[in-house]
């Protein structure tokens, strides 16, 4: 089988000498909806980080498609709607998208295509022609996730994609990466919400302390903690965890 | 949201075209100078511009000759490295720090695109909206004071070094800078006084010893005076020293520039 992510020996401390992820092992299928959860600081957004080369790696190696996670194909096939919105103030909704497929190396004629594609899928048209920072929080949201799957990357990365929306609009989102997800495409997710990582994701890997420290589908995570619901299991993994690294 | 999306998992296989990305991010630095014309473009022509019209025009007839030119015709290309110095830097310093600041700089810096074409696409802002200024001034400045273009070529080499020097130091500072002040701070505290003091209104062979001796190790200095000489011909030391001696230090400063995008240090925890 293909995997989509490779990660082998991961370690990342930052500067002021926090270990961020320790050593952390991780292969994700291709094709696959992959939940990853953890609590705050666990290294979900450091791990996403690496993966997107938007930290520098202090060890370890991560493949994308089986190429290094720095080639130029690897990020090329990656799409990043990152948890909080960190959009262009000086460009209008169309310019972000559009310049976007530009970075990602379309034509101008295809970048066009697809933010006009885009603005149609997520509902920007009405505001197509408003710079970022005039946008409501919701619509901020649908931008990043347009820009995310604008140059139709195989692998896409959610970080938290539906913090702070209302319940409408990650109804539709959901419904949206659902159906990418459908035609093929990887699905890399952190979220909070455990409800939905349990019915969106084939699998789940919970992190804690920088490490996986359970891996398996809800069913058989539920099983191996011998829990009724993906929170127990959550708080007994991250739990058992924090035991661990006190002892 | 509808139903018409054509997202596919062909992404893994779609070959990468650094190039178009290099094309594409410096059309987005352009595009920003354009947006923001009143701010990157009329005030430093208009603030250039009163300084020709103030101490050319208004004291020039009180002022003898300097180096055989007439005192207005002197301090144009001067002036003019001076405009185009300050704005290459502070363009590319304040794109960069925003970019950082807002974390957007996060989708040109995860995109397919090689460290030195990220670096050169971030730098070429400052470099367009630098000519743009000197063009615009050159222009006016010509026709006002009759000041000539002896050397165009020389000229021409000269703002190149001149944009990539200045452009390259803003990319560093816009990297290093934590607050905004301190991408004001270099401008206002290093380069206005050291561009001030390099001989834009003056010969330094007129200042007494040790100043003019003081003045030589002035970077600034050899800036202005490669500018000059594309101008008017003449220059305080030699033109090729003037001319090395900007080259070594744009070296230097793209360097340092490139090994920040090389590293990722400052750009990336």
């Amino acid at each position: 089988m293909g995997y989509a992510l490779s990660i082998k020996g991961l370690a990342k401390r930052y500067d002021d000498g926090t270990l961020a992820l320790d050593g952390l092992d991780l292969e994700v299928p291709a094709g696959e909806f992959f939940g990853l959860l953890g609590p705050n600081g666990a290294g979900k957004t450091t791990l996403i980080n690496a993966i997107c080369n938007l930290i520098r790696v202090t060890e370890g190696e991560i493949l994308v498609f089986g190429r290094p996670a720095s080639s130029l194909e690897a990020r090329r096939s990656v799409g990043l709607a990152e948890q909080d919105p960190n959009l262009d103030r000086f460009l209008s909704v169309r310019e972000a998208l559009l310049y976007h497929g530009g970075y990602y190396g379309l034509t101008r004629r295809r970048s066009a295509e697809r933010a006009e594609e885009m603005i149609d899928v997520f509902d920007l048209r009405a505001k197509a022609d408003v710079r970022a920072p005039k946008l409501s929080g919701g619509m901020r949201r649908r931008l990043l996730l347009a820009r995310a799957l604008l140059h139709e990357p195989g692998l896409v990365i959610l970080d938290e994609p539906t913090a702070g929306v209302d319940i409408e609009l990650r109804r539709e989102l959901w419904r949206y990466i659902r159906r990418l997800h459908s035609r093929g495409t990887t699905i890399l997710l952190t979220t909070h919400y455990l409800e939905e990582a349990e019915v969106l994701c084939e699998e789940i890997a919970l992190i804690a302390g920088g490490e996986i420290v359970a891996r398996s589908t809800p069913e058989g995570l539920k099983r191996q903690f011998g829990a009724s619901t993906l929170e127990d299991v959550y708080l007994k993994a991250v739990h058992e965890r924090e035991r661990e690294a006190v002892a | 949201m509808s139903r018409g999306d054509s997202g596919t998992a062909a992404g893994s296989s779609v070959r990468p075209e650094p190039w178009r990305g290099l094309m594409w991010l410096a059309a987005r630095e352009c595009l920003r100078v354009s947006k923001l014309w009143t701010q990157t473009m009329l005030a430093p022509v208009v603030s250039s511009l009163l300084f020709i019209l103030v101490f050319g025009l208004s004291l020039g007839t009180r002022i003898r000759e300097v180096s055989g030119f007439e005192y207005e015709v002197f301090i144009v290309p001067g002036l003019i490295a001076m405009a185009m110095a300050q704005a290459a830097y502070s363009n590319n310093s304040s794109s960069i720090f925003q970019a950082r600041s807002d974390r957007y700089i996060d989708d040109v810096l995860a995109a397919p695109m090689r460290p030195w074409q990220m670096n050169l696409g971030l730098t070429v802002g400052g470099a367009f909206r630098a000519t743009l200024i000197g063009v615009a001034l050159g222009a006016l400045a010509i026709p006002l004071t009759g000041a000539p273009v002896e050397r165009p070529l020389a000229l021409a080499a000269a703002a190149v070094l001149l944009v990539t020097l200045f452009g390259a130091l803003g990319v560093v500072v816009g990297i290093y800078a934590e607050t905004f002040d301190h991408h004001t701070f270099i401008n206002n505290i290093v380069i206005l006084p050291l561009t001030f003091v390099g001989g834009v209104f003056y010969s330094v062979e007129i200042l007494p010893s040790p100043w003019e001796q003081l003045s030589h190790a002035n970077p600034l200095f050899y800036v202005v005076n490669a500018v000059r000489y594309g101008f008017l011909g003449v220059s305080d030391v030699s033109v090729w020293l003037s001319f090395a001696v900007t080259a070594a230090i744009a070296a230097a400063v793209v360097a340092w520039s490139q090994y920040l995008f090389t590293t990722g240090r400052r750009l990336k925890p």
